[in-house]
């Protein structure tokens, strides 16, 4: 076995081991804090594909900033532990069978129809690199990348409105101009 | 390429194992004899009134909303920064559009009170 | 190639305008910020005519991430005129009227649709839509005192967030079969035949789960009554008009360039459509008929009309096409006036239930007219748009040998016709005590109101050339 299928299985252990941990914590804290080690670990897969860039967007963005708002918002709502199990009727077990059908399906894919993958040309080494996207991103994407940077001030502006009190905005406007 | 990561990934362990393994030690090799007053908090502050699972104000939730919005930005200046040699000038000016409508956004955080603390 | 993208760049420049003149004045000075955000808006439509006219042949810019044909072109005028009334019918409408960020984020969601209309690549695509919708969220929830406004933008922000998913889900499968963003050439992937039938039409699905929610299409439609009645009413008109001519012009072009009928053989997505169509529009003029509040009466309306506007495109001919554009048309300028006067109306009756409407014709006789003239148009009745409108539709059914289809079209404008007639017998019929109240009609509002009545009336008389820049529009497709 190459160090990259080692790697690959003991990551895979880890990642699935936090998303087991997240689902059956008693505690929202504890779920969030396994998200982050399942995003982490999600993070070293992108490496092993030969992507940093989103390897790095998925530590920064995603285990970062997104997981630091969730912990904000457990921590808002009042972290308690739940108490007993919740009311899922017939949810459980269609979940489980859902589940189910989807482990058969990648088992099929894998096991059986091995030969689909097996077409699949590695990248580049340096195919994805954060120079490339930059170039490519100013090249071809440049009209997207402005239209991202308007959809981030949206959703700033959307931030401050939805989340202020609109009356203290105003109280706050007016006494400077007094 | 994958040989870098790889030595990463070994600094990963070693500076996991730092820590760890005087903990480790620590607690098989040291004496275990508790008491009330040794498993006191010391030197880390007070000891804690109440619950200390506390309801967090609304106001770190806008802090996290906005810090969201810039690392996304930042996620998105980092490539234009690393090929900023091989951009053509409309490129420049596209990364610098791209900061000025930003820096908007971070005017009207300021001007509306979103970064006091009330 | 920027001149194509001018009216575009004026709405960026606008909305960083408007937002920077909000930050530096304080409320009382506001109040002129929409007839700023109005002049900046009137500027883009003079662009476009001026600079951005489409030549004979459509060509791809921006590296293949818009079309720029005649499409695009109308596309673009038509949410440009209904932002244009949108903002003029809120500048009358005290709870948002100095609020420069709700301007803002009109502009920015103008700004997406417009984009939505030209995007012939499924990344600039899936992010104008992001750009349209994400202000839309917030507008829809704006009012934050108010708890039925929030709950308004939630339910919209939650059903759109899941649609959104499964539309990204149909793109990702898109990319995977094709190799490629770009509607063309996924158009190319497509026809080559290597596909599976069921393979397509699940993408077909999975996409249109996306653009569904956009235009109300059953089963996709439960959102709009509960988002129409607590948004702001301007916004509703919006909701109800833009955005939803946005969904459209995204199908129409999503569905006849990446997935041409000719790669499926035999059985292919304009059944699917026809009977979206068909549900659609009864379910909307069904559910209508039981309503009490004029919002969500005219919500479910707007679900009937997105009903209506799907069965020219599940005919996939020229003139089914030219039929869509055509209705998108006559039904914007339509339903902003109808929101119109409820916007109006809503400030002194204070309330949107029927009831309220009792005698409106005595109160304000020129509000009662514009409602009059805007909803026998929504019923299709001569001499106003709706008739051409509906007529057009229903002989491009016919002519794609879907004449149940008709049938059905038909059967549910006399439906439509029996809930519009219940509120005009409401408004001219009816009694009540508070006859000698006026309703006042703020100034832009009625600016805006006489526009939409005029239109309704000039495109159900002088057919002959908005007829044929439909077909000029909708040949872009073909």
């Amino acid at each position: 076995m190459s160090t990259d299928v080692i790697l690959f299985l003991g990551l895979a252990a880890v990642a699935i081991g936090a998303a087991l941990g997240m689902l059956f914590s008693r505690n929202a804290v504890y779920s969030a804090l396994f998200l982050i080690l399942n995003f982490a670990t999600v993070a070293v897969f992108y490496l092993l594909l030969g992507a940093p860039f989103i390897a790095m967007a998925q530590v920064t963005v995603y285990a970062g900033a997104i997981m630091v708002l969730f912990l904000f918002v457990i921590m808002l709502l009042g972290a308690e532990e739940l108490r007993k199990r919740g009311k899922l009727g017939w949810q459980q077990p269609l979940a489980l069978l859902l589940g189910f059908v989807l482990v058969a399906e990648t088992a099929y894919l894998v096991f059986v129809r091995g030969d689909l993958v097996s077409q699949i040309v590695p990248a580049a080494a340096d195919y994805g690199t954060p120079k490339d996207i930059g170039i490519l991103l100013f090249d071809n994407y440049m009209l997207p990348f402005q239209v991202v940077a308007v959809l981030l001030l949206v959703a700033m502006i959307g931030a401050i409105v939805l989340t202020k009190d609109d009356r203290k905005i105003e109280r706050k406007t007016s006494e400077e101009k007094a | 390429m994958q040989d870098n990561w790889l030595f990463i990934g070994i600094a990963v362990v070693i500076a996991a194992m730092l820590p760890m393994l005087p903990i480790a030690a620590a607690r098989i090799l040291s004496p275990h004899r508790p008491n009330r007053l040794k498993n006191e908090t010391y030197e880390c502050g007070m000891e804690t009134v109440g619950d200390t699972w506390v309801q967090f104000k609304v106001q770190y939730y806008v802090y996290a909303l906005v810090f969201l919005i810039f690392d996304v930005e930042m996620i998105f200046l980092f490539p234009w920064a690393v090929a900023y040699d091989n951009l053509p000038l409309l490129g420049v000016i596209a990364g610098l559009v791209f900061i000025f409508l930003l820096l908007d956004g971070l005017a009207y955080a300021w001007r509306k009170g979103a970064l006091e603390w009330s | 190639m920027f001149l194509t993208l001018l009216p575009e760049i004026t709405l960026v420049v606008l909305a960083f305008v408007v937002l920077t003149t909000d930050l530096a004045l304080d409320r009382q000075s506001r109040a002129f910020l929409p007839y700023l955000t109005a002049a900046g808006m009137l500027l883009a439509v003079i662009f476009t005519i001026v600079f951005a006219l489409p030549g004979d042949k459509p060509q791809l810019i921006f590296g293949g991430m818009l079309r720029h044909d005649w499409l695009t072109f109308v596309f673009r005028l038509v949410f440009l005129f209904g932002a244009l009334a949108t903002v003029l019918f809120s500048a009358g409408w005290e709870r948002v009227a100095r609020r420069g960020e709700y301007y803002v984020l009109i502009i920015t969601s103008t700004l997406g649709m417009m984009l939505m209309g030209a995007s012939a690549d499924l990344v600039m695509l899936f992010l104008a839509i992001e750009t349209t919708s994400i202000p839309l969220y917030i507008l829809a929830g704006f009012i934050t005192e108010d708890d039925k406004s929030t709950e308004s933008g939630f339910k919209y922000l939650l059903f759109g967030a899941m649609t959104t998913a499964i539309m990204l889900y149909g793109f990702s499968m898109l990319y995977g079969f094709s190799g490629s963003t770009n509607l063309y050439w996924i158009a190319g992937a497509l026809m080559s035949g290597e596909l599976p039938f069921i393979s397509m039409m699940g993408t077909v699905i999975l996409v249109m789960a996306g653009f569904a929610f956009k235009v109300s299409m059953v089963p996709f439609h439960f959102w709009a009554p509960d988002v129409y009645e607590g948004s702001p009413t301007p916004i509703a008109g919006f909701l109800s008009t833009a955005s939803k001519a946005a969904g459209f012009a995204v199908i129409i072009r999503v569905l006849l360039t990446a997935f041409p009928l000719e790669a499926f053989g035999g059985v292919d997505w304009t059944m699917m459509m026809a009977i979206a169509a068909a549900l659609t529009m009864s379910v909307g003029n069904l559910i209508a008929l039981a309503q009490t509040n004029i919002k969500r009466l005219l919500a479910y309306s707007s679900v009937a009309h997105a009903g209506y506007i799907l069965m020219g495109i599940a005919a996939a001919s020229e003139l089914g096409g030219l039929s869509v554009v055509f209705y998108i048309i006559v039904y914007l300028v339509t339903n902003l006036a109808a929101f119109g006067v409820v916007a109006v109306a809503e400030r002194t009756l204070g309330s949107n239930d029927l009831e309220a409407y009792d005698g409106l014709s005595r109160r304000s006789p020129a509000l009662a007219l514009v409602l009059l003239i805007s909803l026998l148009s929504l019923a299709g009745v001569p001499p106003m748009g709706g008739f051409i409108a509906k007529v057009l539709v229903f002989a491009a059914a016919v002519e794609a040998n879907m004449v149940w289809l008709a049938v059905v079209g038909i059967l549910n404008a006399i439906v439509g016709l029996y809930y519009y007639l219940i509120v005009l017998k409401r408004v001219y019929l009816f009694r009540s005590e508070e006859e000698d109240k006026p309703v006042p009609i703020p100034r832009p509002s009625a600016v805006a109101l006489t526009v939409c009545l005029i239109a309704i009336l000039v495109f159900g008389t002088i057919i002959a050339p908005w007829f044929d820049y439909s077909g000029i529009a909708a040949g872009a497709l073909f």
